[in-house]
């Protein structure tokens, strides 16, 4: 079993590789595009030049992010056909069609009114611009809805049967709407849109930390962060939906999540582990801290569990998932993640409530302001550890149950996919560095304050701007420095 | 139901034509534009070659995942196979499409623009590269046994023939490209492009003959159809017409008109794919696999029918109203702020 001459070995991690990559990208473009749709209606609602600086700014960000996940979701699709031919062979039947739907439904409108919506300011009427923008982001949450139906078919295949090894449908939409389908989109929609929220409420926190254009920003803060009192508590909901799925219908998955090796049976109380060392030679956690009791609360808010919690023993080695402790602890990251993202929003509520908040004072709020910008980046990782628990965890299988990794590969040389693998890993450092350094760049550069607002210029004359609003505001930022 | 199940693989053929028509269309001048753009000089030039394409790039590109989708969906046998025998062109053609998508945005933001003009360049030279070679191997022919799966090496794309219509592809490429930009643009650039356009139109014809004349010659399969009545009258008219829409075109270019080189280009360009389609037809991995045997559930064909078929005519039309709406010469290096 060496890895260099292991063609599925390869492919699964060339999958991986691409897979955690592009994801970065489409995460802010799905999301940011909800909460540019926000800041445009309230721009045409309150004519407030503010909001359109906003919709301005916000959109660099998007259009960076845009074009690399268009770039690296190329591949995605491609790869089907270069190294999973036998299962695009078995599955095309349902599985192509939905990425076929994806492209005619989602990346068509998305792209195609992305240019309006980026540079078509002057060019088309408020209301077709307005349209344009929120057809971005339905063209961009359609991908969430294809996509995530396609993979929770593959995670709880409905709708059809194998026959001499490919799919045949029965039911086109018992197969869409497969037993996962609308938690699982449910749950990425909210991970989209929540990361992103952090995402503009962190950058917003850094400027009024640095007392840069502290009353602008707060603007964008509170927008994201009144966002997030929904999203937030309703994704750890949503999430807890997804969790009791999989102890239904995955339970090896299950098994792995919790790195539970012997099974516990129902009717009784279940220890939860916490910190664990999972040791997949000896079938057992090499050591564990657990809390007691805690599985049947977690799973069914009650103490004795109704059906038992089967351990990973119970399947055959070949039959279950593997890197144990990689699941495990993804599961663990996402949920801490969810519930720290929470918990600051429940925080800076409270202090909203209490008149913290206001552009006098909202750049005391030092630490809360350090926490959302350190929260930023969180979403991101939350949203790749939970593919890493889905994925991984539906192995050995590509089509759960019925259609096995290793039968899914093409018959390639091993040599073709080391190439492709080195060449992936090195254009995506590259390109993760530069996206990095070229975001900073637009935070850094911050937002253009001065720019003509479409259709006003002519109106007014350029005095009338009221300056006396600007400088009171701008003072007690610069004295705190 | 036996009608059907030759009805449909017929309907799919043609949507799928239609698809990949459109890309090689619209994506090819996208292309053609990048690979002028490394003979370009100046920043300023550059800037509004870029621009020309910022607004409509991703949407021409993504003809190509609807064809990709529909192919997968389609005829799913053929996309595993052609996709996994043709692994270094396709993956030359996925590299060359991360660069130059990049490429926009970074070079929009870079103080210094060296290197994203040329992963712009060079993309769209390699995305070109790889599509000219995985057509020429389509062309000749995939390694199969009897159930459509592939036996060859990971070689087997490459041959001279490949090579010629890599060749040509690329020339046709910059010909599309030369006359978009001889539409979009004015002045010194237009009248540069107006000289490329007539080298690339020579070039692309000299690609054609090679390919036209080599094709019967080399590939039996094509042989024995297209030298059968009715289609020996239909390719007879073929090569007619593509020599008279070139003379069509080089007479537009010398008479230095805007639009008209557009138009024939594109024209030469529906001419060329009917043929191609002609020659391919009802093979979907040829010589061995034709559609009827590669294709998806006859149910399958229907629901795509209905979920992407019924949405052409709405993709079209959102298409065609963003180039409505950017209409009009491309002066400036950006069409946003700053």
């Amino acid at each position: 079993m060496d890895l260099l001459s292991n063609t599925v070995a390869l492919s699964r991690l060339q999958f991986a590789v691409t897979a955690i990559f592009h994801m970065l990208f489409p995460i802010l473009t799905t999301g940011l595009g909800i909460y540019l749709v926000l800041v445009e209606g309230l721009w045409l609602k309150t004519r407030n030049p503010d909001y359109y600086r906003h919709a301005r700014f916000w959109s660099k960000f998007y259009v960076l992010n845009f074009g690399i996940g268009v770039a690296t979701g190329i591949p995605m699709e491609f790869q089907f056909g270069t190294n999973w031919a036998p299962f695009s062979e078995a599955v095309g039947n349902f599985f192509g069609s939905v990425i076929g739907f994806e492209a005619s439904w989602a990346f068509m409108l998305e792209a195609a009114f992305l240019g309006i919506m980026l540079f078509g300011w002057e060019r088309v009427n408020p209301a077709i611009h307005y349209l344009s923008t929120i057809l971005v982001a339905v063209g961009a949450n359609l991908s969430t809805l294809w996509i995530l139906t396609a993979n929770s078919w593959m995670q709880t295949p409905a709708g059809g049967e194998l026959v001499n090894g490919k799919f045949i449908v029965h039911d086109y939409f018992q197969a869409m709407f497969n037993p996962f389908m609308a938690v699982s989109v449910s749950h990425m929609f909210l991970a989209t849109l929540e990361t992103s929220l952090y995402v503009v409420g962190g950058i917003s926190a850094w400027y009024i930390l640095k007392g840069r254009h502290p009353d602008f920003f707060s603007k964008a803060f509170k927008i994201a962060l009144a966002t997030a009192i929904a999203v937030a508590p309703l994704q750890i909901y949503v999430g807890h939906l997804s969790a009791e799925q999989v102890y239904k219908l995955q339970p090896a998955k299950l098994a792995a999540m919790e790195a539970q090796w012997e099974t516990s049976p129902a009717g009784k109380p279940a220890n939860w582990s916490l910190v664990a060392l999972p040791d997949e030679t000896t079938e057992k956690n090499a050591w564990e801290i657990s809390v007691p009791n805690g599985l049947g609360y977690i799973l069914e808010f009650k103490q004795n569990l109704t059906n038992p919690v089967l351990g990973l023993k119970e399947w055959a080695p070949e039959d279950r998932p593997h890197l144990v402790g990689l699941i495990y602890y993804s599961f663990r990251i996402m949920i801490a993640i969810g519930f720290f993202l929470a918990g600051l929003m429940a925080i800076t509520t409270l202090l909203w409530i209490a008149g913290k908040l206001s552009p006098s004072n909202i750049a005391q709020q030092k630490w809360l302001m350090v926490g959302w910008v350190l929260a930023a980046p969180l979403g991101y990782i939350a949203v790749e550890s939970g593919w890493i628990v889905r994925c991984v965890g539906r192995q050995p299988w590509t089509l759960y149950g019925q259609i096995r990794t290793v039968d899914s590969v093409s018959h390639i040389p091993a040599t073709n996919v080391l190439t492709s693998l080195i060449g992936f890993v090195t254009v995506y450092s590259l390109l993760f560095v530069a996206v990095l350094y070229f975001g900073s760049r637009i935070i850094r550069k911050g937002p253009n304050l001065e720019m003509p607002i479409p259709g006003m210029e002519i109106a007014k004359p350029a005095v009338d701007t009221t300056p006396g609003e600007f400088i009171p505001n701008e003072r007690p930022a610069e004295a705190q420095q | 139901m036996e009608t059907l199940t030759y009805f449909l693989p017929q309907v799919w053929f043609v949507i799928l034509a239609l698809f990949l028509f459109l890309y090689v269309m619209l994506d090819g001048f996208d292309l053609g534009v990048g690979i002028l753009s490394l003979t370009s000089g100046d920043e300023e030039r550059r800037g509004i070659l870029m621009t020309s394409l910022s607004n409509i790039w991703d949407a021409n590109e993504t003809w190509l995942v609807l064809m990709g989708g529909g192919l997968f969906g389609a005829f799913p046998l053929a996309y595993g196979t052609i996709l996994s025998a043709l692994y270094i062109p396709i993956l030359t053609m996925v590299f060359g499409f991360i660069f130059r998508a990049v490429a926009f945005e970074f070079r929009e933001q870079a103080n210094r623009k060296f290197f994203w003009n040329v992963a712009f360049g060079a993309g769209s030279f390699l995305a070109a590269l790889g599509q000219g070679f995985a057509l020429g191997a389509v062309l000749k022919g995939i390694n199969v046994d009897k159930s459509g799966h592939f036996i060859g090496t990971t070689w087997d794309w490459l041959s001279w023939q490949s090579v010629l219509v890599a060749l040509t592809l690329i020339q046709a490429y910059v010909l599309i490209g030369s006359t978009y930009l001889v539409w979009k643009t004015e002045g010194e650039l237009q009248l540069t492009h107006y000289k490329t356009a007539k080298t690339a139109a020579w070039t692309t014809l000299l690609g054609a003959i090679f390919i036209t004349i080599s094709t019967p010659i080399f590939y039996e399969s094509a042989r024995d159809r297209l030298f059968q009545r009715p289609l020996v009258f239909i390719f007879s008219v073929i090569p007619i017409l593509g020599i008279l829409l070139i003379s069509r075109l080089v007479t537009s270019l010398d008479r230095r008109q805007e639009r008209a080189p557009f138009v024939w280009t594109i024209l030469l360009f529906v001419l060329t794919f009917l043929g191609l389609g002609l020659i391919v037809f009802p093979y979907i991995i040829p010589t061995e696999i034709t559609i009827y045997e590669a294709s998806a559930d006859p149910s399958s064909l229907v629901i795509m029918i209905i979920f992407i078929g019924f949405l052409i005519p709405v993709m079209l039309f959102y298409n065609l109203y963003q180039y409505i709406v950017f209409r009009g010469k491309v002066t400036g290096r950006s069409y946003g702020e700053e």
